[in-house]
């Protein structure tokens, strides 16, 4: 008798007898969680039916407006060819965004190391990791672009403005992965090489980075990318000169599609290069790892 | 003070350690170590055995008291002298806690690093002699086959090898031992207990080990020194540890222990 009350109880407190499996007359069981992506689905779709009809299309013929799109893409993707940008001037502006994407890694690698040492729980006091981690969660929630634009005040546009941009946003990301990657390095180990009186600088170089590096090396090759396209951005929007630039002008001033379709290839070709070689590094770190 | 013919190497007067307010670590302990001496630590878990071990060369800092090494009183030293005094004690754990991916020669080096200024230890530069007395002590310990196997590939036995190694490379005097057997099975422990018995007595070196194996400390140990719930229960040579002193010790009665076959429980 008891057991059976206790039994009782226990189907109340579940959430699936609250609410009534027939409020919308199907016949499947009904718990908190379907009930809560239904509503979620139903006011989606309610929203989107309200927005279809009461937009605003200002005259814009919506089928010929989808044909002149697959014109203007027909145009980029299949007949690209230059006027004014040489194929080497081309290349060399691809250059100068690696640059960029370079430089911004390797300052933001630099400083993001030392900060991720202090932000690793296995090296650092708690209350110093708590505030290095915060701060940085604060720097990488604005994006890139706001980060370049904000130092644009200082520095006006230019690239200047985009290498401090972009190093601020890559030191929070890379401090981020780094003091990870440092965290899976047992505590124990750090405390067998301070027992036999190594100090910590010591124990950094010697236990911590050697058998982090793999981690590090794969983390900041991702950024490298990251920069690669930001470097793109930053070129079009800040006027950090390089290959975004030159699309920014094509595409913008000359509304030139065929150039705007050879820097693409341009870039996606670039893209894929650095893809296969990180792939390729990081099947290597597998292999060691 | 008066003066000894042979002072004990290791002191320790009245050490209390609190980590919350209410209940000790360590109540109230005391004992001396004279040099060459081969200790087991023996209790129950949780009874302060690596609390106790971690206060001799301040890993753990004492709430109060005195650990006293080779004459000077640990906890007025400053941080450079901390680490000179690290040096002249080594230490060995149940896991190991080697630097996984790197090597073995690397691994043991490392116990060289107290003697190093910051800028050589962060480089890594050892001298030609370091290196030497590196191979050479691998070479004792058998491992000349593994000098450049990364650790992770290596069994348990032999990482607790390479651990001995990089104690032994920093030419300690005493060498405290965290539950060195706890994690290997019953061969590699008889062969890592006889060689750190081999150990104490060709070099000297006084060990400090603490067990969970009540057979093993009978068998090994000079002496034997007993903690339950951080105080000190029982300090005398094995011949002293009667199966009721054994029970006094685990708060159980002496049938309940399992204290022939925990070398293969330990193994399991």
């Amino acid at each position: 008798m008891e057991t059976e009350e206790t039994i009782n109880n226990w189907g109340q407190l579940c959430s699936d007898e609250m609410i009534s499996p027939d409020i919308f007359g199907s016949g499947r069981p009904l718990n908190r969680e379907s009930f809560t992506i239904r509503i979620f689905l139903m006011t989606l779709s309610l929203l989107t039916l309200y927005a279809l009809f009461t937009m605003d299309y200002q005259g814009v013929d919506i089928a010929k407006a989808t044909m002149d799109t697959l014109h203007n893409f027909k145009i980029i993707f299949m007949e690209p060819s230059t006027q004014r940008l040489g194929l080497w001037d081309a290349f060399y502006e691809v250059l100068i965004t690696l640059g960029l994407a370079f430089l911004t890694t390797l300052f933001g690698g630099v400083i993001a190391l030392f900060l991720g040492l202090l932000s690793a729980q296995n090296l650092a006091p708690r209350r110093i990791t708590c505030c290095i981690k915060s701060f940085v969660a604060f720097i990488r929630a604005i994006p890139t672009i706001l980060w370049v634009l904000i130092f644009a005040v200082a520095a006006g546009l230019g690239s200047a403005a985009a290498v401090i941009g972009m190093t601020f946003h890559s030191i929070s990301y890379l401090t981020k992965a780094y003091s990870e990657s440092f965290e899976e390095l047992d505590r124990n180990v750090i405390e067998a090489l301070s027992a036999s009186g190594a100090n910590w600088w010591q124990i950094v170089f010697q236990a911590v980075i050697p058998s982090s590096a793999a981690y590090l090396l794969s983390w900041t090759f991702m950024r490298f990318e990251i920069n690669f396209a930001n470097a793109i951005a930053m070129g079009a929007a800040a006027g950090a000169a390089g290959i975004g630039f030159d699309l920014f002008m094509a595409g913008g001033y000359y509304f030139d599609l065929k150039e705007v379709g050879l820097i693409t290839y341009i870039v996606l070709a670039f893209a894929i290069v650095l893809e296969m070689i990180a792939t390729h590094m990081k099947s290597n770190i597998h292999q060691k790892a | 003070m008066t003066p000894e013919t042979s002072n004990p190497l290791l002191e320790l007067k009245n050490v209390i350690k609190y980590y919350n307010r209410t209940t000790p670590a360590l109540a109230d302990i005391s004992f001396s170590i004279m040099d060459g001496q081969f200790i087991s630590i023996i209790g129950p878990s949780g009874s302060g055995k690596s609390t106790l071990l971690r206060c001799i060369n301040r890993m753990i800092e004492v709430s109060s008291g005195e650990v006293c090494f080779d004459g000077v009183i640990t906890s007025q030293l400053k941080k450079r002298d901390l680490r000179k005094l690290r040096t002249k004690i080594g230490m060995i754990f149940q896991h190991y806690n080697l630097v996984d991916r790197l090597t073995v020669i690397e691994n043991v080096l490392h116990g060289r690093l107290g003697y190093k200024s910051t800028m050589a230890g962060v480089l890594g530069r050892y001298s030609q002699e370091e290196k030497m007395q590196a191979h050479r002590i691998i070479n004792i310990l058998g491992l000349h086959d593994q000098v450049y196997q990364r650790c992770d590939q290596l069994s348990g036995g032999q990482k607790q090898r390479v651990g001995i190694a990089r104690a032994l490379v920093q030419n300690p005097r005493m060498i405290l031992c965290d539950e060195p057997i706890s994690s290997l099975d019953p061969n590699s422990s008889k062969i890592i207990m006889d060689l750190l018995r081999s150990i104490s007595r060709e070099m000297g070196i006084t060990f400090i080990v603490n067990l969970h194996q009540v057979n093993v400390a009978l068998k090994y140990s000079d002496r034997i020194i007993g903690v339950n719930k951080g105080k000190l229960v029982l300090d005398g040579s094995p011949d002293q540890l009667t199966t009721e002193r054994i029970s006094d010790i685990y708060g159980s009665t002496a049938k309940d222990l399992m204290t022939d076959s925990e070398e293969r429980y330990a193994a399991g």
